[in-house]
């Protein structure tokens, strides 16, 4: 029988105990890293139902007796209790049955955790981390299984956060996991030269995770800052290990923070977008850019200057300016400058043209969109003509903006973004620039 | 023989214990585990609860005659399963099966058995009463 409990309680009666938010799923993710570390890579889904039945153990016991003092050390000795029980049990392991109880039941009396068993799962978490951000899963199956296994989502959760049917979701878990024990992939941090190549991987995926979470409007708002944070707490843990300690992790992990401190703002109370001129700049998450401004410091570190590098100053330049118009435009361009040598999308130029457009002019700003290499590729993309719309406006050109607007309100594909469209539309057309609520606008069209 | 007033029992079993939570995301469970501590402690703080355990899965039958017989078991099917009970003090059945329907388990699919405990018979009492007189 499971020993359920080797701790004092610790939930006097009248007050109610609260758990660390969030904690199950992250005790989650490092435990099922633990138990794949020691079965191995080939028996994840048996890591992942012993940790299930440690979770749905607390759930049982904790109501009627409290939480424990140390509830992840609990979740943690539950776990390789269950795991101890099953490999007697079920003779899986053959002769590697003794070595694999004695690696459970290393560190196994809580008072005597070392602070090796604690690097011990932080390394079992980084391998996990490389393991799910293999080249051979696809990316976006990167991201759905980094979110399973190492933030304990579940495949409706996933659904529900990439905007995915949940069928779909287990779908490309299943494929992605068989492909993973197919190919024998080692449960193991890689060195030497395939380091830098595989992080730059797992820095793509955690960067595709944040942006699924920060793409502006679509989705349960809850959910997607949600997807924001694990980011952040993954890259946050990545940076913290020898492995990752590296600038370019330093810059990525500074771009999230300054993104995720304007998150709350860039929707107003009803779902609507709100343009960073009209956000509430009061409501901006310091401690978020001061930790932002911290890592951006320590990614300065070394030669390289990653696109995160870029990406990640022009966000310090936008949290540095106390309001819209006294940001700093000039070091933006030539940031948007430098990041269109490394990357040439044509979504980088429309941004681009828009701090041209702040610098030197409207004019100068639909003369950079016009010059955009590849812009048929931007044909059917709602941002063009979102901002071709706010340029015209600016010049007064009401039916040329309604034009612009009405396409993009034909392309946008989310409730929010089309309510912004449609209120830009509407002012256009009516031509309210005057109107007292708007003035705001007005000094911008100064450019 | 005094007439109390003493409040009714009844016994909350909690149902379909093997099954209900395997579905749920570990942040469910943790919301879950949440609301059935502060149900609890709220109703033990009232008074209302005056016993309570979760129950493991895994015991033994006993049987036969003599007690012979000691078998794994039981293995009801898990919708069957008691996973825990709560032992309640309250003033009617209307009023345990209010509690009843508080069980943050039902929205997963747990079922909640409310069983009266049988009070002790009137006229076993006043046998009783009539039987240590006549020994006087």
């Amino acid at each position: 029988m499971v020993v359920a409990d080797t701790q004092e309680r610790d939930a006097p009666p009248g007050e109610i105990p609260q758990v660390v938010e969030h904690l199950f799923r992250h005790e989650w993710g490092k435990m099922v890293s633990r138990l794949t570390s020691i079965f191995g890579i080939d028996r994840l889904n048996l890591a992942e139902d012993l940790v299930q039945e440690a979770l749905a153990r607390a759930l049982q016991t904790w109501p009627y007796y409290g939480v424990p003092k140390n509830p992840a050390a609990w979740i943690m000795q539950v776990s390789k209790n269950l795991a101890i029980d099953y490999v007697r049990r079920e003779k899986v392991f053959r002769d590697k049955e003794a070595e694999i109880i004695s690696l459970l039941e290393q560190h196994n009396t809580v008072s005597n955790r070392s602070p090796s068993f604690a690097e011990e799962i932080k390394d079992d978490s980084l391998r996990m981390m490389f393991v799910c951000c293999h080249p051979i899963v696809p990316r976006e199956a990167q991201v759905a299984l980094a979110l399973k296994i190492l933030c304990g989502f579940s495949p409706a959760e996933i659904g529900k956060a990439l905007l995915a049917s949940e069928a779909a979701v287990t779908k490309k878990l299943t494929r992605a996991k068989e492909k993973i024990r197919s190919a024998g992939i080692p449960f193991a941090v890689p060195t030497g030269k395939e380091l830098s190549e595989r992080l730059a991987g797992v820095l793509q995926t955690l960067y595709l995770l944040f942006n699924e979470g920060y793409k502006a409007s679509s989705g349960p708002r809850l959910v997607r800052e949600e997807l924001c944070h694990e980011a952040i707490r993954l890259t946050s843990f990545l940076a913290e290990n020898p492995v990752g300690n590296c600038p370019k992790v330093h810059a990525l992990l500074a771009l999230m923070l300054f993104n995720a401190a304007r998150l709350p703002t860039r929707i107003d109370s009803n779902g609507n977008i709100l343009l960073l001129k009209e956000q509430d700049r009061s409501r901006w998450n310091r401690p978020l850019i001061s930790r932002g401004m911290f890592h951006f410091s320590q990614s300065a570190a070394g030669d390289e200057i990653s696109e995160y590098h870029i990406q990640a100053g022009i966000a310090a330049c936008h949290c540095a300016a106390p309001d819209y118009d006294s940001t700093d435009w000039l070091n933006i361009l030539s940031l948007y400058d430098g990041l269109i040598e490394i990357d040439d999308s044509p979504v980088v130029a429309l941004n681009r043209a828009v701090a041209i457009a702040n610098v030197h002019g409207v004019e100068a700003g639909i003369e950079a969109v016009a010059a955009i290499p590849g812009r048929a590729k931007l044909d059917a993309y709602y941002l063009l003509y979102a901002v071709l719309g706010e340029f015209e406006a600016q010049l007064n050109h009401r039916d040329a903006a309604a034009g612009y607007f009405r396409r993009a309100l034909e392309l946008a594909d989310t409730r929010s973004e089309r309510q912004f469209l449609a209120k830009k539309l509407k002012e256009s057309q009516q031509g309210e620039k005057e109107k007292k609520q708007k003035k705001r606008r007005a000094t911008e069209a100064i450019g | 023989m005094s007439i109390e007033f003493t409040p009714s029992e009844y016994l909350l079993l909690f149902r379909n214990a093997g099954d209900w939570h395997r579905g749920l995301s570990p942040q469910e469970l943790q919301e879950v585990t949440d609301q059935w501590m502060t149900w609890y402690n709220r109703l033990s703080e009232q008074g209302k609860v005056t016993a309570g355990h979760p129950l493991m899965h895994e015991g033994k039958i006993v049987s036969g005659k003599n007690g012979q017989f000691v078998a794994d078991g039981p293995f009801a099917e898990s919708k069957e399963t008691i996973g825990g009970y709560f032992l309640l003090s309250v003033e009617s059945a209307d009023e345990a099966i209010g509690i009843a329907r508080e069980c943050p388990g039902l929205a997963y699919g747990m079922r909640v058995e409310v069983r009266p405990v049988a009070a002790k018979c009137a006229l076993r009492e006043t046998a009783e009463a009539e039987l240590a007189q006549s020994h006087a």
